[in-house]
């Protein structure tokens, strides 16, 4: 079991990238966990849901052992954009009334129609995707290491770019937030 | 064996799951979250298909596309609380001001 040119480590996560019961495991958790966001009544719980649903998803990325990629949904998503999204549910504090009446849109059969077109026509381009079959994994990890060469080497023009366009919503925000302060001030002191 | 067609089926069902509930849901904040799982579908297969084609910019996309999200989330959800400070609501049947 245990070569001697092989670290460790690099055994264990081989080993944990073979087995399928993770993988058939995680994707489980993901499907009811996405399903629970879309269907639970109460926002708190679809947000709580959607925390699981990434969760699994980024256990699915260590499964195909991108662990930088992993690593970043858990910290953003995870940690920032849902702990965003829970602060707006509780700072909303909506009554029940407003969340459960009228929850479906008129819109509903036909989105559930198009939905189960999408799983369908996703099951047939599965299907007819022999390629996609046959196709062996290959031995590439996405690492801090290899992921940061690449990033600061040809993709240095995206990444400042990125920057930019979190700089321009920050700024966008703000002009928000002026503009509510502003008409907060003149409903109050009209 | 997990080949790379499982990793497609189970993003394809993610996306349709998210897809339904982006066109069913009339609450602004339920569609958001559809919309983030839209993201994360593509973003597995985005990876899937990095680790079985051996190209790493997959998984750079899905990098960019987090960041991307972030800055999407953040003035979606800044314009739901405006919306709720204006009209007292967050169902998208109220905003009827460009309605024709």
């Amino acid at each position: 079991m245990l070569q001697g040119t092989v670290p460790f480590n690099n055994q264990i996560l081989i080993s944990l990238s073979m087995s399928p019961y993770f993988f058939y495991f995680f994707a489980a958790v993901l499907i009811f966990a996405s399903l629970s966001v879309v269907l639970a009544k109460n926002p708190l719980y679809n947000v709580l849901s959607l925390v699981v649903a990434i969760f699994s998803l980024s256990c699915l990325f260590v499964i195909l052992e991108a662990f930088f990629v992993g690593m970043v949904l858990l910290l953003v998503y995870a940690g920032a954009v849902l702990i965003f999204f829970l602060f707006v549910v509780m700072c909303l504090n909506l009554n029940t009334v407003t969340l459960t009446s009228s929850q479906q849109s008129r819109f509903h059969w036909l989105g559930t129609f198009v939905g189960l077109m999408f799983v369908s026509s996703f099951y047939f381009a599965a299907k007819s995707f022999i390629k996609a079959q046959t196709m062996e994994a290959t031995s590439i990890r996405g690492t801090i290491e290899t992921i940061g060469k690449i990033l600061f080497t040809d993709y240095l023009l995206p990444f400042e770019l990125t920057s930019l366009l979190l700089l321009i919503a920050i700024f966008g925000i703000v002009s928000l937030a002026q503009g509510a302060l502003s008409t907060g001030k003149n409903t109050e002191n009209p | 064996m997990i080949t790379l067609g499982n990793y497609l089926a189970l993003s394809g069902l993610i996306f349709s799951i998210g897809l339904v509930g982006v066109m069913t849901s009339r609450n602004v904040l339920k569609v958001l979250l559809s919309l983030e799982l839209l993201l994360a579908a593509s973003n597995l297969s985005f990876v899937a298909f990095s680790k079985f084609n051996g190209d790493y910019a997959g998984q750079l996309i899905v990098f960019f596309v987090i960041l991307v999200a972030a800055a999407e989330v953040a003035i979606g959800l800044a314009i739901v609380v405006l919306m709720y400070r204006r009209l007292s609501t967050i169902q998208a049947d109220d905003l009827r001001a460009m309605k024709w």
